[in-house]
């Protein structure tokens, strides 16, 4: 609210505006959110440039040798150097599985958190400011959606697509498909958050006076409600990418999700479910670790958000 | 002082009442709960030649004879027989066995099973050599064959009388009893009413079966004293196994090779183990990929896949790689055929057939009927991309997978064969001969591969009396086979079952995986 407060003065420059912002300040005092946010720029980093980092390509067959199968990691004895991490039962490079793997969890979390956010902030507005029946019928929506468990959808939708396309369809077209069926069944949690928001400001004044002056709801939802709605948004969605990973996880674990020739994280802990306790722990124990470790920085980084941008807390 | 003294005493007392009553509870009833990977798919005995289904023939009917471990033949239902001429042999039966539903077990039922046989799909095959069977009277039938055959009586293990007055009328929707429906839902495949040692008291596919002990069974000498059995498929390997050693069950099956030591090193558990003679491959269908047509194709696929390094790793050993059908000791092995395992040679078989772009196939594999049956799918899949084939792997419970084989519904699909005679010719009439529904000829012949040069062969060496001859015919057989490609074979699968230390297994598991659990003794 500074800068409307001194409006004749100069306008600071955005970059300016972040130095002396709140969020910088409390974040160059929080060391948790510090180590979460290099972990997670270490991880995303290695997901974007897999491709060049990891040793060899996992997802291409013919790289594969049964021969160096379930290899050990380097610190034990029997490894193969040119294994770092290992291999699976197939002889997959873990490593490079994990690499690549992260990068299909990534992909999928962000994806269906963007669509969750579009479809749900989209009804969420809605219901909120136009409330009576298209409240009605968008929240009755969102409870019909909410008695279904994410789960349940992706297996019926993922069986569905399977049946009629054939497997190789679906294995074909696995990443879209996952985020489309993770999006579709969480976005009522957005909707959710954004209708109570907008329940809160749509009496405020501002809107009186925009609505005032005659513009159209389009624009008062978008341009003046929507902004000063973004901080749950934002809190929601580190959540909802966290889980999203997981959704995708939990489906490929149960064989639901990307499939055997392109393992990522979930597929890759079941695979290596039958070996962990007849001594290859490293083919489910390595990507579970990773997993728990991209899950929970996500998670961390999205409480210290939330602290810092509720406002009861950081005004007092 | 005396508070703390009654505590003591009133503690070993309820310790010793309870130890006391302990053996007692347990020689009343003896509970087995067993783990297997997969139940039965039906409880249509004739519905499905699989091993699964024989398991379950075995708890709940009696066959005419049975294999003993050393591989000779133990009276059952027939008590004796006697070969009356070149085509006929007669066989007395026993008397006063009742089946579950009370029924009387004469001769007509053994006609009435045969005659079944002969119009089941997967079974009639191995009928065809029987022309006829007759009651002559109640307690004698005379079998006669069309030409001299060798093996009725590896045929009369396969031979469980079937309770004629309960399968016969119709039931309540108006359908014969005895109708066979393939992967259906018939009379049969509900009911079941047998004179073996167990009756089914609860089903519920994929979940459970119980079975109670047969209370009027005939076999009053056998020792066995299991009263009940709790049949749960655990699908997922490393789950069958903790719940063997955790003690929620007693008796698994199969046990998968990585964690043979750890069940060897487990003082509680014993582990049997056996070297197999199920034949583990791979078919092609040539008539739903016209590049399998051409056999430099179908052998830079035999080429292309490392049997030894399948059997190396995934089964760890616990397998024996194969390029033929038939086990050693078989008479159809031929000694001089090994595996050939070539990438570079693969490639230039594609190129010379002009496929060295490759092509794109679909293949299916059951993931709960063999060892490692998804893995070695996997591998196999992987091991074909060097050529340049693009596979698209679908695995899938065997519930569903044999009316997705039975369509052929793959490019390439996986089966596993026990020779139901014991001999190699078996393995030739329903996986390599040209398919014909009307004998049921080639019935797993999922390569629709057809020969009728090695059809003619095999069908010399079945009434071949000399042995040494037919033995070289059989092994010119495999040659052929080999020469040819006409699929791509694995190797041959060991056998492995554990149970907790009290329940003797070992007496009643045979190489051919039937476990006799009729004769089980669980020790107190």
């Amino acid at each position: 609210m500074r800068e409307n407060v001194m409006s004749d003065t100069i306008v600071p420059g955005r970059w300016a505006r972040f130095r002396d912002s709140y969020l910088l300040y409390s974040f160059k005092r929080d060391l948790i959110a510090q180590i979460s946010l290099v972990i997670f720029a270490l991880l995303i980093f290695a997901a974007v440039f897999a491709p060049w980092l990891a040793p060899a390509n996992p997802y291409d067959l013919a790289q594969i040798d049964i021969l160096a199968s379930e290899l050990p990691p380097f610190w034990i004895d029997g490894a193969d150097p040119a294994y770092l991490m290992g291999t699976d039962a197939q002889g997959r490079d873990l490593l490079s599985t994990i690499l690549y793997g992260a990068r299909v969890s990534l992909i999928i979390g962000f994806g269906a958190v963007l669509m969750q956010a579009v479809i749900g902030v989209s009804f969420g507005l809605m219901a909120g400011y136009l409330g009576g029946r298209v409240d009605a019928f968008l929240m009755r929506l969102a409870d019909i959606q909410l008695s279904f468990s994410t789960l349940m959808v992706a297996i019926i939708v993922g069986a569905l697509v399977k049946a009629i396309f054939g497997g190789a369809t679906f294995s074909e077209y696995a990443v879209p498909l996952l985020v489309l069926i993770i999006g579709l069944a969480e976005w009522p949690q957005y909707a959710r958050t954004v209708r109570a928001s907008v329940l809160a400001e749509r009496s405020k004044e501002y809107v009186d006076a925009a609505r005032v002056m005659g513009l159209k709801s389009r624009r008062i939802m978008f341009r003046h409600i929507l902004p000063n709605t973004l901080s749950p948004i934002f809190v929601i969605s580190t959540v909802q990418v966290a889980n999203a990973i997981i959704s995708e996880a939990a489906l490929s674990f149960l064989g639901l999700g990307m499939p055997e020739t392109h393992p990522s994280l979930g597929s890759l802990i079941k695979s290596g479910f039958d070996y962990i306790q007849s001594g290859s722990w490293w083919i489910t124990l390595i990507p579970g670790a990773v997993l728990v470790i991209l899950v929970l920085v996500i998670n961390l980084l999205g409480d210290w958000l939330r602290d810092v941008l509720n406002p009861r807390l950081y005004k007092g | 002082m005396i508070f703390r003294k009654t505590l003591l005493a009133t503690l070993i007392g309820a310790t010793a009442v309870g130890a006391a009553l302990l053996p007692v509870t347990a020689s009343a009833e003896n509970t087995l709960r067993m783990a297997y990977d997969a139940d039965p798919v039906s409880l249509d005995i004739h519905e499905q030649l699989s091993g699964g289904i024989l398991q379950l023939s075995h708890m709940t009917f009696d066959p005419l004879v049975r294999w003993t471990k050393d591989l000779d033949f133990e009276p059952r239902l027939a008590t004796s027989w006697e070969q009356v001429d070149d085509t006929t042999m007669r066989m007395t039966l026993r008397e006063g066995v009742t089946f579950h539903s009370g029924n009387k077990f004469t001769a007509e039922d053994v006609v009435f099973t045969v005659e079944r046989l002969k119009e089941s799909p997967d079974f009639k095959a191995i009928f065809a050599p029987v022309e006829s069977v007759t009651a002559i009277d109640d307690t004698t039938i005379e079998f006669t064959t069309t030409k001299p055959y060798p093996l009725l009586l590896n045929l009369a293990t396969y031979i469980f009388p079937l309770d004629s007055e309960f399968y016969s009328g119709t039931d309540e929707d108006g359908d014969p009893k005895d109708e066979i429906v393939k992967n259906g839902n018939s009379y049969a495949s509900r009911h079941l009413s047998g004179t073996g040692p167990f009756e089914v008291t609860n089903r519920q596919q994929g979940v459970r079966i119980d079975f109670e002990r047969n209370d009027d069974y005939w076999d009053q000498s056998s020792p066995g004293n299991v009263d009940n059995i709790v049949l749960t498929p655990i699908g997922e390997n490393a789950t069958r196994v903790a719940a063997l050693l955790s003690g929620d069950v007693d008796f698994i099956a199969p046990v998968p090779p990585n964690d043979l030591d750890r069940i060897r090193n487990d003082e509680d558990v014993q582990l049997v183990t056996m070297s197999g003679t199920r034949i583990i491959l791979f078919h092609m269908d040539q008539n739903r990929v016209e590049a399998f047509k051409d056999p430099r194709v179908r052998k830079a696929f035999a080429y292309a896949i490392n049997q030894e390094g399948i059997a190396d790793r995934l089964m760890k050993g616990f397998a024996t790689p194969a390029a033929q059908l038939s086990p050693a000791g078989y008479t159809g092995h031929n000694d001089e055929l090994s595996p050939r395992y070539d990438v570079e040679k693969a490639k230039e078989l594609m190129a010379e057939a002009g496929y060295e772009d490759g092509f794109s196939i679909t293949m299916m594999a059951p993931n709960n009927r063999y060892v490692n049956d998804a893995k070695i799918a996997q591998a196999v899949a992987a091991m074909l991309a060097r050529i340049n084939v693009t596979v698209d792997l679908k695995t899938l419970p065997k519930a569903q997978y044999w009316g997705e084989f039975d369509e052929r519904a793959a490019d390439m699909m996986m089966i596993g064969w026990h020779s139901d005679t014991e001999d190699s010719a078996n393995f030739y009439q329903y996986l390599t001969e040209c398919p014909d529904a009307e004998t049921g000829a080639g019935q797993y012949n999922a390569s629709n591969y057809c020969n009728p040069e090695i059809d003619a062969l095999v069908a010399e060496a079945n009434v071949e009396v000399d042995l040494e001859k037919r033995a070289e015919m059989l092994q010119a057989v495999e040659q052929a086979l080999y020469d040819d490609a006409a699929f791509v074979p694995l190797h041959w699968q060991d056998l492995a079952w554990a149970s907790a230390e009290n329940v003797n297994i070992e007496p009643i598991l045979n190489v051919m995986n039937f476990p006799y659990l009729g004769d089980l003794v669980i020790e107190e």
